[in-house]
C-alpha cells in the first residue's frame, strides 16, 4: 500500500519551497510599518520563512550574518518608499532576494495604527506570489529631487 | 482544442491555498483558458503518486511537488 503523503506546511526549511528563507519587515511605525509586521509573521505562521528583527540586522549581529550566510533568500518588507529596510541590508553587505515596498501595493501610508486583515493579506499574496523579485531599483529609491516635494513615502522631504 | 487541466494536490492546507491563488494569478496574467481543479481527496492524492503536498499537475502531469511555486514560475510551467 502506498504511503500517506507529507503535507510541506510548517516546515520552513527545505520541504517549503526548498528554500530556507529570512523575512525582514521594516516595523517602522505608520500603518504600513505596521503591516510589515503583521505581514511578515503571517508568513512565517504560513511556513514561507522566519521573520527576524531589522534592528537586528541594523545592529551587524554576527549571529545573524552566519544565519542569513546559510539562508536560501532573504526577503525585505518595507513600508513605503524611503526604504528603510533595504537600506539597512545594503549598508550590512546583504543581498535581497525578494522586495516588497508596501505603498506599491496601493495601500497608503498614513500616520495611524490601525490597519485591516486585507491588507495584511494583500502584502501575504504578493510575497508568495514572488512579486518582490524583481527589484525596480525606480520604486525603491527616494534618493531624488522629486524627494523634497512629496514622492509619496510620507518623509515629508526629510529622506 | 482540449482545455488546459491544472490541478492541485493537497488536503487542504495553507500552502495548497497558497498554490491554488498563484495558479489562479498566473493563468489571469497569461490570459489562457484553463481548468483548474483542487484535489483534496486523500485517497485520489495517494493513487496519484504524490510524496508531498502541495503539487500541482498540468494535464495529469506532476509538475511540482511539495512547495509553493510563485507567478513567475508557473506561468513558464504553464507556457510549457
Amino acid at each position: 500500500m502506498a504511503s500517506k503523503p507529507e503535507c510541506a506546511c510548517g516546515d520552513t526549511s527545505a520541504l517549503a519551497g526548498g528554500k530556507k528563507r529570512i523575512i525582514f519587515p521594516c516595523a517602522g511605525t505608520a500603518n504600513v510599518g505596521l503591516i510589515s509586521n503583521a505581514a511578515a509573521f503571517q508568513l512565517t505562521d504560513e511556513g514561507y520563512g522566519v521573520s527576524t528583527c531589522i534592528a537586528l540586522l541594523g545592529s551587524g549581529d554576527p549571529g545573524l550574518k552566519r544565519r542569513i550566510a546559510e539562508a536560501d533568500e532573504i526577503v525585505i518588507i518595507d513600508g513605503c518608499p524611503a526604504t528603510c529596510g533595504a537600506k539597512i541590508a545594503d549598508l550590512q553587505g546583504v543581498a535581497i532576494d525578494q522586495y516588497i515596498v508596501i505603498t506599491a501595493l496601493g495601500i497608503d501610508k498614513v500616520y495611524e495604527r490601525d490597519y485591516t486583515e486585507e491588507e495584511v493579506e494583500r502584502v501575504v499574496s504578493a510575497v508568495w506570489e514572488g512579486k518582490g523579485r524583481s527589484v525596480d531599483e525606480a520604486t525603491i529609491s527616494c534618493d531624488n529631487p522629486e524627494s523634497d516635494r512629496d514622492s509619496g513615502c510620507g518623509c515629508r522631504g526629510n529622506c | 482544442m482540449n482545455l488546459m487541466k491544472i490541478e492541485v494536490l493537497g488536503t487542504g492546507c495553507m500552502k495548497c491555498k497558497r498554490l491554488l491563488k498563484n495558479v489562479e494569478v498566473a493563468v489571469r496574467e497569461l490570459g489562457i483558458s484553463a481548468e483548474i481543479k483542487k484535489v483534496d481527496d486523500i485517497t485520489e492524492i495517494i493513487n496519484r503518486g504524490v510524496m508531498l503536498t502541495p503539487a500541482l499537475a498540468i494535464d495529469g502531469e506532476m509538475k511540482v511537488s511539495g512547495r509553493v511555486a510563485d507567478v513567475k514560475e508557473l506561468k513558464e510551467i504553464l507556457k510549457g
